[in-house]
């Protein structure tokens, strides 16, 4: 039995699919959420009917989505047009698998972290390489349904997510720098033994909290970033020509990636599941966790109904005049101050 | 024997042949292009495989994420149809059987200028990524710094290339 527990093909299904079947239920819960938060912040009711505040709504637009007749364009590229809506929800999925979403403090005062699908070395690298291949099903769709819309949108898209990956990079450098780790577990411990690192390097760990999140919020194509979906001008981007569950599972990607975000940036900067003092029991790292993810899960969403669009041109010129060269300088601060604090 | 790890690599190195005979048979250049990132992806899971988990996300990184996003932006740029047609014969014929006949040679001596090959088993020893980092600034330092030079060179050189227009 004992054996079996540390068995990691055992832990990746025991972990796994509890994960899988969480992050499915928060995409689609955020889609409610969103329904309502945004009447909420525009003054009326949103869904309501269906179900207690009308969070069955999910359900129905669900079994509504599933009806709908599956239309492939005839001059499509039908072999990548049905791959493209896959690729997201695995991506999304995947990368959720390495963090941490409890921890506790053991008998010899060493922080462990746990509830984690897999312990990786290389966590983080992990999540950036599948962040780096979030542009393929973008261009895939983009090109597959052989629209012009499509085409123009699955460019802007691989645009904004290669040139938005530098400062994502970048940004999750500082605390590798900080803590001499690649693993998110690692990175949390040292957060729980050393402070978070939001204000344990002080205004450079702040600064690239906020460049990571925008950032993150550039790869997952949320408003101020959402040129490639654009309503307004490309008729809703690359997911044009995709009907029913096909549609579906695009925006559960997406609603999905606004959660992972939100969690790895509490992972790499607002110290994961760790609170200070209150951590004592590892049944306690969940709530901390799921509370500071969910604020910002709400800041996404905040900034998604207040905010308006960049400009396609816009956008490049604060990524690469601002984000690249302020990440860069965020990395080498770090590094500074690490070997300040290695020489005291 | 054959180890479960060893069933892993031949599984995974027989996908991987299938995927590159599919790169360079493939008559559409969008899908030869994917294919070539499926043989790239391949790689990495070998890689890991191995004991280079390092090793694998860089390859994912740098190759699947860099350099096919290159390749489909030269698409994006270049091509007006998304059907076009690739020719498959670039008439080229002898140096190419030149090129391939001495890299299999090349590859060969390698395998056969190596006996241990045949006894050695993977170490399960993970190669993590601090080792790595030591040995780029250690042992293999020159290396390191010829290949830094070379992109920066590379880099100047583009610049150079695109301002060209401007005068």
């Amino acid at each position: 039995m004992s054996e079996l527990l540390v068995n990691p093909w055992f832990l990746g299904f025991a972990y796994g699919f509890p994960l899988i079947t969480v992050l499915m239920t928060v995409g689609g819960l955020a889609t409610w959420f969103e329904r309502r938060f945004a009447g909420r912040m525009q003054n009326r009711v949103g869904p309501s009917f269906v179900g207690p505040f009308g969070i069955l709504q999910v359900l129905a637009d669900g079994i509504k989505m599933m009806q709908k007749e599956d239309i492939v364009p005839r001059d499509a590229d039908k072999f990548l047009f049905n791959l493209a809506p896959i690729l997201p929800v695995f991506l999304v999925l995947a990368s959720a698998a390495t963090i941490p979403f409890t921890g506790y403090w053991d008998d010899t005062g060493q922080w462990q972290s746990w509830l984690m699908v897999a312990d990786l070395d290389i966590g983080i690298l992990w999540v950036l390489a599948l962040a780096g291949l979030m542009v393929f099903p973008i261009w895939m769709a983009g090109w597959a349904s052989n629209n012009k819309y499509t085409l123009l949108a699955g460019m802007r898209g691989v645009a904004q997510g290669v040139s938005y990956e530098i400062p994502l990079v970048m940004a999750a450098l500082v605390p590798v720098v900080a803590t001499g780790t690649l693993s998110l577990s690692g990175i949390v411990a040292w957060q729980a033994e050393n402070g978070w690192l939001v204000w344990r390097f002080p205004i450079v760990g702040a600064l690239a909290f906020i460049l990571f999140f925008l950032s993150s919020l550039a790869e997952a194509n949320r408003i101020p970033f959402d040129i490639p979906e654009a309503e307004s001008e490309l008729i809703g981007g690359v997911i044009v020509e995709y009907t029913g569950l096909k549609g579906g599972m695009f925006l559960m990607a997406e609603y999905m990636h606004t959660a992972v975000a939100a969690a790895l940036a509490v992972t790499l900067f607002l110290g994961g599941s760790h609170m200070p003092g209150l951590s004592f029991h590892w049944a306690l790292g969940p709530i901390w966790f799921v509370l500071k993810s969910g604020a910002l899960f709400v800041l996404i969403y905040w900034i998604r109904w207040s905010w308006f669009r960049f400009r396609a041109d816009q956008l490049m010129e604060l990524c690469w005049v601002l984000f690249v060269p302020g990440s860069l300088i965020l990395v080498m601060l770090t590094a500074v101050q690490v070997w300040v604090e290695t020489l005291l | 024997m054959i180890t479960p790890m060893l069933a892993g690599i031949l599984f995974l190195s027989w996908l991987l042949i299938f995927c590159a005979i599919k790169v360079a048979t493939t008559k559409n250049l969008v899908h030869s292009v994917f294919w070539l990132a499926g043989v790239l992806l391949l790689m990495a899971a070998v890689f890991v495989i191995l004991g280079a988990p390092f090793l694998a996300g860089i390859q994912v990184v740098l190759y699947t994420g860099g350099v096919i996003t290159l390749m489909l932006f030269g698409i994006m740029l270049t091509q007006r149809k998304p059907d076009t047609q690739v020719a498959m014969d670039a008439e080229n014929r002898g140096p190419a059987l030149a090129t391939a006949v001495g890299m299999l040679l090349v590859l060969l001596t390698a395998i056969w200028g190596t006996p241990e090959l045949a006894t050695m088993t993977p170490s399960p020893q993970m190669v993590g990524a601090s080792e790595v980092g030591k040995i780029f600034l250690s042992t293999q330092l020159l290396a390191f710094e010829v290949l830094s030079l070379l992109l920066l060179a590379a880099m100047i050189g583009t610049i150079v290339l695109v301002r060209k227009g401007d005068h």
